[in-house]
Formats: C-alpha cells, structure tokens, sequence
C-alpha cells in the first residue's frame, strides 16, 4: 500500500499579449482584443493519490466542498472483446448490473433501496470496458457502496429483466430507420468494419434467447468483473482512512480473473471508394464520407500535426474551414465537420459529415472534398494554426476543472497503458506543430479522390446524375 | 470606437452610438445600484448560503457574481426575457434567428470594411422584399432570380467580412462550450473561460450588446432552416412534439415552435431582426450570471465599466395572450413513416403558481425513476413500453402542459399504452400517494440541491433563471423546501383537478399506409 503525493505545479502560463492595460475608459471589440493584457494562471491542479488494494489501483482526490462521494470503476472488458454470439450479452452486461438484482436482492428491492438513499449510478459499456459510477450523500457512503458492490460482484441477472432488455433492443431494431442519422452512421460502420465489433450492429438473430440469457450474462461477468481487470477511483468528502476499509470489503468481493482477455481484434478494414445510397423520403440528406488513415495515438509528430490538422479541417468547430464554408458562406448545413480518428492500435478514419436539403447535397459534397484538396494543395495559414493551438493551450486548465474529471482521465491512462503524464506531453507535443507539419500530414494522408461516401436521401430530388458524377454508386438494400 | 453617422440607413442597424460619447455620459448617469441578497430564513439550504452578490446596474441590467474555489476558470450566461412567447404567426422562429445573428460580430469584430458591407446590406433587403411579395403572387421566375441575386450581393459583401472572428477570438482564448440557446421564455447565451480571460468576456459581450451587426443574414437564415430540417422535419419525435403543442394551444405562443414554421423563417427580413433586437435585448431586459474563480469586486467594476455604458433599452411589451379553458379532449395524429409513439398533455398552471410544487411532486410519482408508477406499470409489469417520461413544459411562465410521452413495444399498440396511463392516473386520483412514494421524492429533492450546486455553469444557469423568472436568485433553492412540503393530499388533488378527459390533449404518431 502506498500512498503518493505527487507534487507537480503546472504553471499555466496562457498566451498573453503584449499591450498594456487600459484606463479610464473602456475599448470594446477588436481594439480591446489588440489591447488586452491577461495575467499568466498559476495552477497547481490536485493529484491523486494512488493506492492499492489487494493488487487494484485506486486514484483519490479527497474534495470536501460538497457532503458528496464518487466512487469509479473501470473493468477491462467489452463486447469487443467475444466474439458475435456474445455481442447482446456483452452490450447488455452493464445495463443488467443495475437491473437484474443481486444474489440478496430482488431488482425491485434494489431499484427501492437506491432510490430512498438518493444514490445515482450509472453502468455503462463500450467494447473493450464497462465502466460504473456512484454517487451518494457521504451520510450514506457505507450503504451506498456496499449496495453498489453488490451490482457489481454479486449480479442475479434476473431472467424477467433479461427479457424486457431482450424487447427493447428488438424495438429499437424495428425502429432503426426512424432515425436517418443514427441509420447512416450504423451503415458506415458496417460497409468500414465488417464483421468487427465496431461494425456490428444489433439484430434480431443476436436478440434470440441461445444469445441473451442469464446464464450468457453470468459468463461474460466472469470474464469481464474480475480483480486484475479493475482500477477505481474516489473523489470527494471523505478520507482515505474512512475509505480503505469499505474499498477492501468491495475489492474483496470481487473474485481474482481466471485467466486474461485476449486483445480486441484488429479490424480489417473496407476501403472501396465510391457513393452508397440509402434512398430515403427525406428533406434532410445525411452525409457521411471516409478513408482509413495510418497515424495513430502517440506521442509522436505525425500525432499532434494531424490533430491540429484535423482542428483546422473541420473539427475545430466555426473557426475551422468545413463548417467556415458549408455554413457560414453557403448555409447549406445546420452542421458539418470533419472526423479524424486515430486509436492506438489499428487505422484509423479521415473524413466530414454533414445534413443537408436534398438539393443542396451534391453541392456541399463538391464544396467539403474541395475544401480538402485545398489543405492537400498548400500548408494553411499561420493564423489557422495559431488558432487551433491556442484553442488547446488556452483551454488545457478545464482538464483540471473537476476532481471527478482529473481522476476519470488518469484511470483511464491507467487502463490504456499511457503514461500518467500524458497529458502533458500532449500540451508539448501540440505546442510544436508547425503548418509544414500540418501540410506534410495532409498530403501524406488525406485522399479526397478515394473516399467512401454514404448518402440517405431522395435520390431524385439529390439529382442521380450528380449521384453518379461522383464515383459508382452502390444503393444499399437496407430493411426498414 | 467609430461613429458611424454618415452611414445612410439606420434602420438596417441596431442603435448605435459611439462609446466615448455614452461613457461620458454614464459617468454622471449611471447610477449603479448594488446590493448583497440575503436570505432571511435560519433554516438555509446549500444553495441559498452561496455567497452571491446581486448588482443591478443604472440601465437595468442586473447581474449575479459567485465566487467559487477550484480550477481557474468562470462561466458566464447572460439571459434575455425574450423567446418564442414574444412571437407572432408570420415571423416565428425570429427570436432563434437573432440568436444566431448575434454571433455574426459587430462593427469592429468580423469585418475588414464596415461601411463597405452596410452599402450593400439596402440592396439585399430590397430583392428580399420583392422576393417575398413575388413568393406571395406565385411568380416561381422572379423568386429564383432574386434568390440568385442575393446570394450574389451576399458574395460581393463577404469580401469586407471577417468569418466567424467573434467566435475565433473565444477559442483562442480558450473557450468551452460557446453556444446560445432560444426558449420559450428566453435566449441564453454561455461560455466558460480561463479565469484570466474574464475581462476579454467583459470587452466582447459590451461590445455585442452596443454595436452588433447583422451581416451575412439570409446564408444563416438556410442555416436556420437547415436546423429546423434537422430538429423537426426529419425526426418523428420532432414532427409529434410540434403538432401536439399546436393542438393544446389554440392562442397561446406555447402552441408555436421556437424553431419557427419554415413559410416564416423563408419571409423574414432583417429589418425585422433588427426591430426586434431594439425591443427584446435592451440591458433591462437581461439577467447575467458569473460564476467562477474570480475576484467578485473586479468583477463588479468590470460591470460598471464595460456594461453600464450599454443603453436601456425599450420595455418589452407584456404577453397578453390568455389559452383558454379547454372545452373538451382534443386528439391528433402525425402520419409518418416511422414506428408509433404517442404523446399526451394536460393543462396545468405556471411555474410560479401555488401548485406548481405538487405538480413537480406529481410528475415524479408517475415517472421519476424505475419505482414510479408509470415506470413500473408501462415498463416493468405489463411490458408494453421500452419507457415513459413526464415533465412540465413547454416553458414555465406561463400556464403550462404536464406532458407524458410514451413509445409501445410491438405489437403493442399506443392505444394500450395511453388506456394503461390512464388507469394509473385513476388510481392516483383516487387514492393518493403512498408515504414511502413521497418520503423517496423528499430524499431525491435534498441530494439533489446539493448535487445542483456543483457545477459551475450549472448554477450560473439556474441563479439566472431564478432572477428572471422570480425576481430573486435564492428562489430555485427554496423551491426545493416548497417540494419537500407537499403532502399527499396536494399530490391527489393535482391528479383529481388537472389530469381529466376534458383538459387533456392527445397526439399520436401512426406509421403511415405503405411505409
């Protein structure tokens, strides 16, 4: 056990400017922009302390403003991590810790008992984690994590809450297309990824009771609620003393992993260029449009320059050239930009998306893949840059501005393996970006000519002979 | 500061007066008046000891400035009493529309050439006017050319503009989550800063009140269309929430969307945007809230400084419109290509009414959590819904609609759905609550005004809110003891009086023939 007091001052020295303050009256506007001089912020944001019980981490920063506690948890595990016959088991596990009762609770029982104790949870998953969280009154901490432990290591998964789980995914199958945008993105995935977990989408025949039952969600919760799998993190009124003893009952709890989880899979992934249709009846287009890209998360050049790349191509908001163009000169969208993902293992996706009236469609394609080849042709502007580095630099303290989030995050570096200091090689790593940087990044990576472009909408009113000037188009038969 | 007294139509632009001029004379004018709200009860919640100052500056506008420990940065709101309420049929969706107008710059922010883009701005607003008149009479010909002779004109102007540099400067700055929302009862704008950048949101925010300027005004209004498109005429949800209200409210502004109709965002001109910032957005007219790792006295000289030179501005005429008593149930239906859902509300009063606790009771005994009744009824017993909600709404000023929403699981109908509310409504009527349904509400209320205070935006919404709405910041945390003070018998009484046959209005969503 060991307790750490890591002492790190982060001088947050923001950007300032240069002139001197003002007198008497007051400039407004650009004038007081040129004329304001802001104090530097010196910030010495909390660290958690980092513990350890029975071999699993815990990160805690004691905060008594409020006669509140959160207490964390983080499992290595997810859907992701099995294989599609245990995709609905996976997906449904976490929603089914807070619903399917204990081992001496009934789901009622406990719905009644957090509920009078005012306790907030929330369970939630993505394919390689689930994730938990509490909340209490600290009058109710020794209750309220011992209830919450009891979710967590000792779940019943009640076959009458399996079953009203089981009819609202179907519903929500049946009512899939009812949202053109959520349809579209499902869609994309699918063409991208396959039969990968990022490509999955639920359906029926994963709905049926051989893959959703009971004894399936007790066997993913093996694999998944196990010792070496969890981190934990504690924020609020409370001491590390007062805390350690519940930790140990509910760590306790948790049996030891029988054995490792294999990785996730490496996706391979689909890259055929062209148009794909869903035609739709609709006065919105939805439009998604990617490639896969090489650069992945790490503290490395290539990282940083395609952020801050990707900040001036359309992820930067109305400071960036997507939505300065598709917007704010055009108005032919409500909103638009573009989408660079880099994880750490396997490629990633570059590319935009954005609604648009049927008539407007072709037009905001041509102008999105224009705006590209733009930033393919020359390297943008010092401005652009600044702007998109400042934007992180300038706001880097609202990392700090919860002890909730400083934990959330360094559990999560935890988990990923990163370094804890990760975020300050990130500041470093964006404060070197230089527009060459941007431009290399860019020719190297962005292809507008290849990109995989996805449309709902109505092809007549979009115009088929503009669909077809765009690439082959591929119209996807998919069931309402 | 430039004067812009040679420019030759002011009406195309708000009121404008060069600062020097006004900061002289609100040396001697403004009287600032600042007081410390104390609350007088003993018996003071977590929010009501906040130590919050109130300041009402001499033109009206009143501020609340919190201190709070903790990271380095503020947050700030600045509510105006103006939304869809302050709407009437042919202009709706206007107060929307000016919100976005107001992040379009001003006279020195977002231009290279002000006087050059405020020559063109006539030539725009004249072939709209022809354009609407020539949409009226059907001539299809004219309404195209003058479209393209917009777009046009708006293209020549833009060679004078500055792109999105009012929003540019707030990213630099660092920035988080700079945005606007419109409701029915007010437009809201926020951001958080750095807490070193808090005078920049002092200089920017006077600067926007004083001297906006609306350019590039019809490519936002497609943009406004784009997002009703988005929010309502591609969304079932959307297309079912507006033909309900318009259903329940046969005169009042709650029947209208916030949005607006498209027919309307289509026709309106920007003289009307700037008429209707001259009536709604004087600094009498809004409430400010900062709330942050601040030092409360610079801030309340920043105040005086920036925001006290800003001019009152006109009196908001009141909203006159009474709904009256409906007479009967009204249904309605939306035939859409989408899966069934259904939506049912009664009138209740405003927020500000004596019942307007047992009404916030009441909607969490139906649908508060998974042991509320309708939860466990729709959802967990006869397994005919995936779920159900309830809240007061459109908007609290004025007499309201308690609204529950429910969606059935196939092959479930909404009929099964709405007959199932309907029992559950007529067991509470009938019976009341039961002690532990109300002693677990009373438990959820006390933790929750200790979780509301967290956040620092969070509070700086509801502090304004509270000013706007009650005249007084301490009155959301005191709601919470009106709350806890109802008691069974209110609860049933809000069940017997308002949730009848007679006061309800029903809509539903139908999968439409073919689809």
């Amino acid at each position: 056990m060991r307790g750490a007091a890591r002492s790190v001052l982060l001088v947050l020295a923001l950007l300032a400017s240069h002139a001197p303050g003002l007198h008497g009256q007051r400039d407004l506007g650009r004038r007081a922009v040129e004329a304001l001089d802001y104090p530097p912020i010196d910030f010495r944001p909390p660290v958690p302390d980092e513990w350890d019980v029975d071999g699993v981490p815990v990160l805690m920063i004691e905060d008594h403003g409020l006669p509140l506690v959160s207490v964390y948890a983080r499992f290595r595990g997810g859907y992701g991590l099995f294989g599609r016959e245990y995709y609905a088991a996976g997906t449904a596990l976490p929603s089914q810790l807070r619903y399917g009762g204990t081992t001496e609770l009934s789901p009622d029982s406990v719905d009644k008992a957090l509920e009078y104790y005012a306790i907030q949870t929330s369970f939630g998953g993505a394919g390689e984690a689930v994730s938990a969280t509490m909340n209490t009154l600290v009058e109710h901490l020794p209750a309220a994590i011992q209830l919450w432990g009891s979710l967590l290591a000792r779940p019943a998964f009640d076959s009458t809450q399996v079953e009203i789980w089981r009819g609202r995914q179907l519903e929500s199958v049946r009512r899939r297309g009812d949202d053109p945008g959520g349809l579209a993105f499902s869609e994309f995935n699918r063409l991208l990824y396959g039969d990968h977990p990022i490509g999955w989408d639920m359906d029926v025949g994963d709905l049926s009771p051989q893959r959703l039952s009971s004894q399936r969600l007790a066997e993913v919760h093996r694999r998944v609620v196990c010792r070496e799998n969890l981190v934990l993190g504690i924020t609020g009124d409370v001491t590390w003393r007062d805390m350690r003893p519940l930790l140990e009952t509910l760590v306790r709890g948790v049996p030891p992993c029988e054995g490792t989880l294999p990785p996730s899979p490496v996706p391979s992934i689909s890259d055929e260029p062209g148009v794909y249709l869903i035609e739709r009846d609709l006065e919105q287009s939805v439009i998604v449009m990617a490639h896969t890209t090489e650069v992945h998360l790490a503290d490395d050049p290539s990282y940083y320059s395609a952020t801050i790349g990707n900040s001036i191509l359309g992820g930067g908001g109305f400071s960036s050239r997507i939505l300065a163009r598709v917007r704010t000169e055009e108005g032919f969208a409500y909103s638009a930009s573009s989408l660079w993902t880099m994880p750490r293992r396997y490629d990633g996706l570059l590319g935009a998306i954005t609604r648009t009236r049927p008539e407007n469609t072709i037009p905001a394609i041509e102008l999105i893949l224009e705006t590209m080849e733009g930033l393919r042709a020359a390297a943008p502007e010092a401005g652009e840059v600044q702007t998109a580095i400042e934007r992180i630099v300038n706001g880097f303290v609202f990392n700090f501005d919860t002890p909730g989030r400083i934990v959330s995050r360094t559990m999560f570096y935890v988990a990923q393996d990163l370094p804890q200091d990760w975020l300050e090689r990130y500041l470093e790593g964006v404060r070197s970006v230089t527009a060459a940087g941007i431009h290399d990044a860019f020719a190297k990576h962005l292809r507008p000519a290849d990109m995989m472009i996805l449309i709902v909408g109505h092809p007549e009113r979009i115009g088929r002979e503009a669909i077809e000037a765009l690439g082959p188009v591929t119209v996807l038969d998919v069931a309402r | 500061m430039r004067s812009h007294s040679k420019t030759s139509a002011p009406r195309r632009r708000p009121p404008q007066r060069p600062l020097r001029r006004i900061v002289a004379r609100v040396a001697v004018a403004c009287v600032v008046s600042s007081l410390a709200y104390q609350p007088a009860s003993a018996q003071l919640s977590p929010g009501e000891r906040l130590p919050v100052r109130g300041l009402t500056l001499g033109n009206g506008m009143r501020l609340l400035i919190l201190p709070r420990p903790g990271a380095p940065t503020v947050s700030f709101v600045v509510q105006f009493g103006v939304g869809g309420v302050n709407e009437r049929l042919g202009s709706t969706g206007i107060a929307h529309l000016l919100e976005h107008m107001l992040f379009k710059g001003t006279t020195t922010v977002g231009t290279k050439d002000v006087d050059a883009e405020f020559e063109l701005f006539p030539l725009m607003d004249a072939a709209h006017d022809t354009l609407v008149h020539a949409r009226a009479t059907g001539d299809v010909a004219t309404v195209g050319r003058l479209d393209d002779r917009i777009a046009a004109l708006e293209d020549s102007a833009r060679v004078f503009v500055e792109a999105n540099e009012f929003d540019r400067i707030l990213t630099r700055a660092g920035a988080q989550g700079l945005n606007a929302m419109t409701t029915t009862g007010s437009t809201m704008y926020f951001v958080e800063l750095p807490s070193n950048r808090t005078e920049l949101w002092f200089a920017l925010e006077a600067d926007r009140m004083l001297n906006p300027v609306f350019r590039e005004y019809y490519s936002e209004r497609n943009v406004v269309t784009e997002e009703r498109r988005m929010r309502v005429e591609t969304s079932p949800a959307g297309m079912l929430y507006e033909a309900h209200l318009a259903a329940a409210f046969t005169m009042h502004p709650y029947g209208v969307p916030v949005v607006g109709y498209m027919s309307d965002l289509e026709a309106i001109s920007r003289s009307e945007i700037e008429s209707y910032y001259r009536r709604f957005y004087g600094p009498n007219n809004a409430v400010v809230a900062i709330v942050g790792d601040i030092d409360p006295d610079q801030v309340e000289r920043w105040a005086r400084e920036y925001l006290g030179p800003v001019p009152r501005g006109e009196t908001p005429a009141p909203v006159t419109s009474v709904e009256p008593k409906q007479l009967g149930e009204r249904r309605v239906v939306v035939e859409w290509d989408a899966e069934p859902s259904l939506r049912i509300g009664w009138h209740v009063p405003s927020g500000v009414h004596a019942d307007a606790p047992a009404l916030a009771i009441l909607t969490s005994v139906l649908t508060g959590g998974r042991t509320s009744r309708l939860h466990r009824r729709l959802v967990l017993e006869d397994q005919i819904s995936g779920g159900v909600f309830a809240s007061l709404g459109p908007g609290s000023r004025y007499p309201q609609l308690l609204q529950i929403g429910a969606s059935p699981l196939a092959p479930h109908t909404t009929r099964e759905v709405e007959l199932a509310i309907y029992e559950e409504i007529a067991r509470l009527a009938a019976d009341g609550p039961a002690q532990n349904e109300l002693e677990r509400v009373r438990n959820q209320i006390a933790a929750g005004s200790i979780r509301r205070i967290q956040s620092n935006l969070g509070l700086a919404f509801q502090l304004a809110e509270s000013l706007s709405l009650f005249g007084d910041w301490t009155e959301t945390f005191r709601f919470s003891d009106r709350l806890r003070a109802v008691t069974a018998d209110d609860v049933q009484r809000m069940a017997r009086d308002y949730l009848t046959q007679q006061n309800r209005t029903v809509a539903t969503l139908v999968k439409k023939e073919g689809s």
